[in-house]
């Protein structure tokens, strides 16, 4: 019940706030004793600095006051601040508002940092920039010819209060001025024209201001700016906008002449050739492509404090004409992006610069956070729209990034300022994407393994599978074979240290256990001989022959060690006989080996 | 082991090694396992790194410019498949696409070969399913260049099943750097060929490897792998040639066997249903001359097959009626055949055909054919310009093969003779030779070096490592795949017994040296030239030209994507643009816009109809753009810069083809001087001077003045001042020029627009009345004038007939 009510008590509360906030009154007590206005009008932009001088005539200190804004200039209005004319120029909070009776005209609340008192005056600065407001007139011309533009404005300061005094100084690109409204007293001299000064005048007074001057200046338009900020913990941020431009100047009418174009200088002055876009100081790989290519017409000059690119669209832009492209580049992570542990914040601008005096007709601003990355706290410099978040897959993503959106219409130079953005990111899952890759990369290679070591074939291939049998048994004859020759070579050793010792108890000993091994080894030859016997005929019979042919090899051993023994080292014959009767032995040994030898071969 | 025992009575030392055995022999068994393994490691990494060197010698273009879609058709492959990847396969087959041949259309799903779009577009859905996010331009660039890999390890197993794996490891090499492939498939050439001819090889190698084994497995993978073939490109009509032939050239050599019969009766049926599922080819494999041989060999080997079967089962007298019969029954079918032909259910060969045997038929009945470079025939400079060194090896691998005949090396002599042949024909056709000259040359060098190198390595292991050319890994490894398996002779080579067998060659140790020597060298300077020509002639993109000043710095000239992005950005999204059909496809590709003509020649009588269109005076041009409601016209101008390759220098095959279609209109003869000769100076013929093409293209440009010491007007492409300066369009007006003049783009004016001013009807009556009746006067008046002052007269001359 009670909380019931105390709820109550909170719409109640806030619907007041929402009242208040919505209607203002205007305060008749304040006057503004002083106006110096200045309008710039030498870019496509109009922009105004109102210098104002207000002074509370009334009993009560004034918090805030108001500035208006005339309905025809209402939706040009792109840029609107009010800062302090003091020492300080500290900036004023300024905010739309509604004032009762005039529900047509836009007004403005500025509220002032200490409220001001009876009888005081302040100097207050309000800077607008509007944008689509210069109007070429006529609205065609040919390449030859000039643009000229028409402005229409207000003689006096649109004001919410009575005016004391006011002046305004208009700056033309140009001394060509087709015509102005002569409303006295006003002065032209070069490419300024002075308006007033004006005493006394009456709240919403209105004396139309027309202007129709020569403006050659870069009339582009930005139709769509979509710019991209890509976030890796890597230490990269990318960034990469699209940028749909539009010649919003006097169209071209009839033929475009390229000679007359690259001949003469006069041709085609209001066509944009190019156009300087400043990126910050650290970019990098910077690239300047649209859907068929790179353009190869851009240059790239790094300054101490930014990096400026000098584009070139790929033809001229007349009026009317219009172009599309992409830029993009890397900057490093650590000038944009802070941290503590897994707390980020990133502060970057939410708009940045592409031409001087540019327009923005819509910016749709996207930064894609890293993969699971949450609690995603948004702090825009100026109003925005935020859109729904959506997801991006990239490289090795499983359930995407989450991406912030951004929009905002109508945007000019003065809207190049940060956001900030917190977000919540685990510092563990940096190590997601180097993990898939292995996992992967190892998966592949178990695959691999698995593929060559296992047979896959639904039909036994007999022929191939009895070949890989006699391989596998012809190797271990061989290895037998091996063992059999070890042992020769051992009983070689043997003898010829016998023939140079003529110790026979010690060759005896060895003889046994080389003995022991040579029948071992021959002993399994025969085995695995037996078992080949099935398969292969024909490798059987040569281990037959191999066999055949090392028995009579072992035979022409037993012959030297008889020799030996029974020759030899009983002295029972001569040096000469001996040596004959060895290499008789020795001759055919050889001729065995090599027997062996081919056999060999032929089984390997 | 046994060799120091053999060593073991001479000497005390060499009884040392004796002591290796235990090690050895472990070793040797482990290299035993390894065998294999080694041989198999070894080739991996050759066709490996040929495949890594075939493609980094193919990215010359991207480094250059960018990763850029090449030259003319690949723009419409691009292009088709960007739409296919949007809007899905079927969408893609049953496309209709409004912004060609306008006001014809074309349906795309069923002209074109969907081979090449579906490889990229499964590649890129792959990818893209792994979040990949590669762009499918990106995928279209790189694709002939990963598909030349493939193509090298394709033809590595044709080789090997032909010849050797050594051989094979040499053609590998080969085609991975061989100029005449790599015109066809550097990155961005996104064309059919790129990955036709890993098809065509791939389809060989099964073949060959079906007709080894006569196994229905390899028969039904050839012809699915002929199925990609025919989806990837018209040359698949060489192999449903090829083939047959070579199972023709068997049965007449009786080489019949029941493996030939298993593998050509499957392959046929199941690679005739499949080819027929090609929207493109349709019925065509039973109802044109081109596929009837392939039939005609099916029944043939039936034949022979039964005819066989019969005689184990006939006596010899009953056998002698069955020949009688079976003769009958041919003829009878090659009646039939005849008959259908004439009465046209299966068509007659078509001209592109006889274009192929009589090298002036195109000429004469098919100037659109005769009028792209690439159908000239090939000089032999380019045989040697594609080819090097292989050209002239090639005939002794060939020679090898014939010497050592068997089944499969019918084939690849059949392939060598008929593609050597076509390849005379055209030069586009030098693509089919490529592979089998590199797999000849292959086995010529790998049958050398096997020859003069297997002694050097029995000489010594230690001077392998000299040669380390890279030509040479190749046969390096081609021998120790041998060496592989002789490493245990290698133990056993220490024998001294075994050595005088080796030198039976009688060839000196030096002779040797010096072949291999020469042979590396020879090899070295193929790769030379083959990186050479890749870079100097094949990479260029086509759409971005560069020019080098003399300090060696490059300026890009962008002037074609300048021209198709205005009109991209800067026209009304439906206008259609007239060009010649050279620059259809990439009008289509780049600017998005309807076109009439394009590289799809198609029909030709709408190619003449723009034809026509170009050669004839304004004021008819207009009557012939407003039928075919032209917006913008588009020219090549390359006088500004010197580029020859523009319209005005085209301009002859645009009379040609107008001619054919109307030569009552169009006479060719019209546009040469009395002496014959094609002129655009103040000599040439009146009829050029007023063609729209050349106004098109001069228009304003006798203003110019290049430098100082040419007069105005000068063109640079053709050296002459040109002869018609000083007039103005009336039907026409310049939209946009680029920067160096090299596209010119005019909007066709509506008939309320033209000089005249547009009076309202009830006005112009009274006007014309009135003036009418004066002007008389005053006409007679100025005559009398101008006939006073003759130099007026012939300034006035050609403006009036500009404008009449």
């Amino acid at each position: 019940m009670a909380r019931g009510i105390i709820r109550g008590f909170i719409i109640l509360l806030s619907v007041c706030c929402i009242v208040s906030a919505n209607s203002e009154t205007i305060n008749n007590d304040l006057v503004i004793k002083n106006v110096e206005r200045s309008i710039d009008l030498q870019s496509q932009l109009t922009k105004i600095v109102n210098k104002l001088t207000v002074e509370n005539t009334g009993k009560n200190p004034v918090k805030s006051l108001l500035f208006a804004i005339e309905q025809k200039h209402k939706d040009g209005l792109s840029y609107i601040a009010a800062q302090t004319r003091d020492t300080s120029r500290s900036a004023l909070k300024i905010s739309e508002t509604k004032v009762q009776n005039h529900p047509d005209k836009l007004f403005y609340k500025i509220e002032l940092k200490d409220a001001l008192s009876p009888g005081r005056s302040l100097a207050i600065e309000v800077e607008t920039v509007s944008s689509n407001e210069l109007v070429p007139h006529p609205k065609e011309i040919t390449q030859k010819e000039k643009q000229l533009v028409r402005y229409f404005g207000n003689v006096y300061f649109y004001s919410p209060y009575t005016v004391a005094k006011q002046t305004s100084v208009i700056t033309l690109p140009s001394r060509n001025v087709e015509n102005y409204t002569k409303f006295k007293p006003v002065v032209q001299s070069d490419s300024t024209i002075t308006y007033g000064p004006y005493e006394k005048v009456a709240p919403f007074s209105v004396e139309d201001l027309i202007l129709h001057f020569e403006n050659n200046n870069k009339f582009l338009t930005i139709k769509k700016l979509e710019r991209v900020i890509e976030i890796s913990h890597w230490g990269n941020i990318a960034i990469e906008e699209t940028i749909d431009l539009y010649h919003t100047g006097a169209l071209l009418k009839g033929s475009f002449s390229r000679y007359e174009y690259a001949r003469e200088s006069k041709s085609g002055q209001s066509s944009v050739q190019n156009f300087n876009t400043i990126l910050p100081a650290a970019a990098s790989d910077v690239y300047y492509r649209d859907e068929i290519g790179n353009i190869s017409t851009s240059h790239m000059r790094i300054r101490k404090d930014a990096v400026e690119l000098n584009l070139r669209p790929r033809f001229p832009l007349f009026g009317g004409w219009k172009t599309h492209y992409v830029i993009g580049y890397n900057v490093p992570s650590y000038e944009y992006l802070f941290n503590s542990g897994d707390e980020y914040l990133l502060r970057m601008r939410l708009l940045d610069h592409v031409f001087d005096d540019m327009v923005v007709e819509e910016l749709v601003t996207k930064i894609i956070l890293p993969e699971g990355s949450h609690s995603v706290k948004l702090n825009a410099p100026y109003s925005v729209t935020r859109l729904p978040d959506t997801l991006h897959y990239t490289y090795l993503d499983t359930k995407g990034r989450p991406v912030i959106t951004i929009t905002k219409n109508n945007l000019v130079e003065n809207h190049i300022q940060d956001f900030q953005l917190r977000y919540t990111f685990p510092r563990l899952l940096m190590l997601q994407e180097p993990l898939l890759v292995v996992i992967a990369l190892y998966l592949l290679f178990l695959l691999v393994i698995v593929y060559v070591r296992l047979d896959f074939s639904i039909n036994k291939d007999e022929v191939s599978e009895s070949k890989l049998r006699i391989a596998g048994r012809c190797e271990k004859i061989l290895a037998a074979q091996d063992r059999r020759v070890n042992s020769y070579n051992d009983l070689d050793d043997q003898l010829s240290e016998l023939k140079a010792n003529k110790n026979t108890n010690t060759f005896q000993a060895a003889v046994k256990s080389i003995n022991q091994e040579y029948k071992t080894a021959t002993n399994t030859i025969s085995e695995l001989s037996l078992k080949l016997k099935g398969e292969s005929g024909d490798v059987y019979e040569r281990i037959q022959e191999l066999q055949k042919l090392d028995k009579a090899l072992k035979e022409l051993y037993n012959q030297q060690q008889a020799l030996y023994f029974d020759k030899l080292i009983p002295g029972r014959i001569g040096r000469q006989p001996f040596v004959d009767a060895e290499s008789v032995i020795i001759k055919k040994k050889e001729e065995t080996v090599e027997k062996i030898n081919s056999i060999v071969k032929s089984l390997q | 082991m046994l060799p120091s025992k053999a060593n073991a009575p001479h000497a005390k030392k060499v009884l040392f090694p004796d002591k290796q055995p235990t090690n050895s022999r472990q070793v040797k068994s482990s290299t035993l396992t390894n065998a294999a393994g080694l041989s198999s490691l070894i080739t991996f990494t050759v066709l490996l790194l040929a495949w890594i060197s075939g493609f980094a010698s193919r990215l010359f273009a991207v480094i250059r410019f960018e990763s850029i879609i090449h030259e003319f058709d690949p723009w419409f492959n691009y292009r088709a498949t960007a739409y296919m990847v949007q809007h899905g396969f079927y969408n893609f087959l049953n496309w209709f696409d409004e912004r060609a041949w306008y006001p014809l259309g074309r349906i795309v799903g069923g002209t074109v070969y969907p081979g090449l779009m579906i490889t990229s577009g499964s590649i890129h859905h792959i990818l893209h399913s792994l979040n990949i996010p590669v762009h499918i331009r990106d995928i279209c660039v790189f694709l002939a260049p990963v598909f030349s890999g493939l193509t090298a390890i394709s033809t590595y197993f044709l080789t090997k099943e032909l010849w050797s794996a050594g051989a094979g490891l040499f053609a590998a090499c080969f085609i991975a750097i061989v100029p005449g492939y790599i015109s066809r498939s550097v990155a961005g050439s996104y064309d059919n060929e790129g990955i036709a001819i890993f098809a065509l090889q791939f389809t060989y190698y099964l073949w060959v490897k079906s007709v080894k084994t006569g196994s229905i497995f390899w028969a039904v993978l050839t012809a699915l792998s002929y199925f990609y073939m025919v989806s990837a490109w018209g040359g698949y009509v060489f192999i449903i040639n090829l083939i047959p032939l070579h199972v023709f050239a068997l049965l007449v050599m009786n080489r019949y066997s029941n493996r030939l019969f298993t593998s050509y009766t499957t392959f046929y049926i199941l690679g005739l249903l499949l080819s027929m599922q090609i929207p493109f080819v349709g019925f065509q494999p039973i109802r044109t001359s081109e596929h009837m041989a392939a039939g005609g060999v099916f029944g043939l080997l039936i034949f022979v097959a039964v005819f066989r079967y019969l005689r184990t089962m006939l006596t010899k007298s009953e056998m002698k009626y069955f020949g009688g019969f079976v003769t009958l029954t041919a003829a009878a079918l090659l009646l039939i055949l005849v008959i259908l032909t004439y009465s046209g259910l299966v068509a007659p060969w078509s001209g592109r055909f006889y274009s192929l045997w009589d090298t002036g038929y195109a000429k004469i009945h098919i100037p659109i054919i005769a009028s792209v470079s690439e159908h000239q025939p090939t000089t032999w400079f380019s045989f040697f310009f594609d080819l090097h060194i292989l050209v002239t090896t090639f005939p002794v691998g060939l020679w090898y093969c014939i010497k050592h005949i068997n089944d499969e090396r019918v084939f690849v002599v059949l392939y060598a003779i008929s593609a050597v042949y076509f390849a005379g024909v055209m030069v586009r056709l030098m693509l089919t030779l490529t592979p089998v000259v590199c797999m000849l040359a292959g086995v010529a060098f790998s049958g050398l070096l096997e020859l003069f190198l297997k002694e050097e390595d029995k000489d010594g292991s230690d001077r392998e490592g000299g040669e380390g050319s890279e030509e040479e890994s190749e046969e390096e490894t081609e021998r120790s795949s041998r060496r592989a398996l002789y490493d245990e002779a290698g133990k056993l080579r220490r024998m001294k017994h075994e050595r005088p067998k080796g030198s039976g060659d009688g060839l000196g140790a030096n002779l040797r040296n010096g072949v291999v020597i020469g042979i590396s060298m020879l090899l070295m300077m193929f790769t030379v030239h083959c990186t050479w020509v890749t870079s100097n002639a094949y990479s260029s993109p086509s759409i971005v030209l560069a020019s080098y000043s003399n300090d060696g710095g490059r300026s890009i000239l962008d002037d074609f994507r300048e021209a198709y992005y205005w009109l991209a950005q800067n026209t009304p999204n439906d206008a259609r643009v007239m060009s010649w059909w050279d620059y259809g496809y990439q009008i289509a590709g780049m600017a998005n816009r309807t076109t009439l003509v394009d590289n799809n020649t198609w029909n030709n009588s709408h190619i003449a109809l723009v034809g026509k269109a170009m050669s004839s005076n304004e004021s008819a041009a207009y009557d012939i753009m407003t039928s075919l409601d032209v917006d913008y016209v588009l020219v090549i101008f390359g006088g500004m810069i010197g580029y020859s390759g523009d319209d005005i220098n085209k301009f002859l095959w645009m009379v040609r083809i107008a001619e054919g279609e109307h030569p009552q209109d169009i006479r060719e003869s019209d546009y040469f001087t009395e002496r014959g000769e094609f002129r655009v100076d103040s000599e040439g013929s009146p009829t050029l001077l007023n063609s729209l093409m050349y106004k098109l293209s001069y228009y304003r440009f006798g203003e110019v003045k290049i430098d100082y010491r040419s007069p105005a007007g000068f063109d640079r492409t053709r050296n002459a001042e040109i002869g018609n300066k000083n007039f103005q369009l009336t039907y026409l007006d310049e939209a946009y020029t680029t920067e160096h003049w090299l596209v010119r783009i005019y909007r066709v004016k509506k008939p309320e627009e033209f000089n005249r001013p547009r009076i309202p009807i009830a006005e112009r009556t009274i006007n014309r009345r009135t003036s009418s009746f004066l002007s008389k006067k005053t006409a007679r008046r100025k005559k009398g004038l101008i006939k006073g002052r003759p130099t007026v007269v012939k300034g006035q001359k050609p403006q009036k007939k500009s404008t009449t």
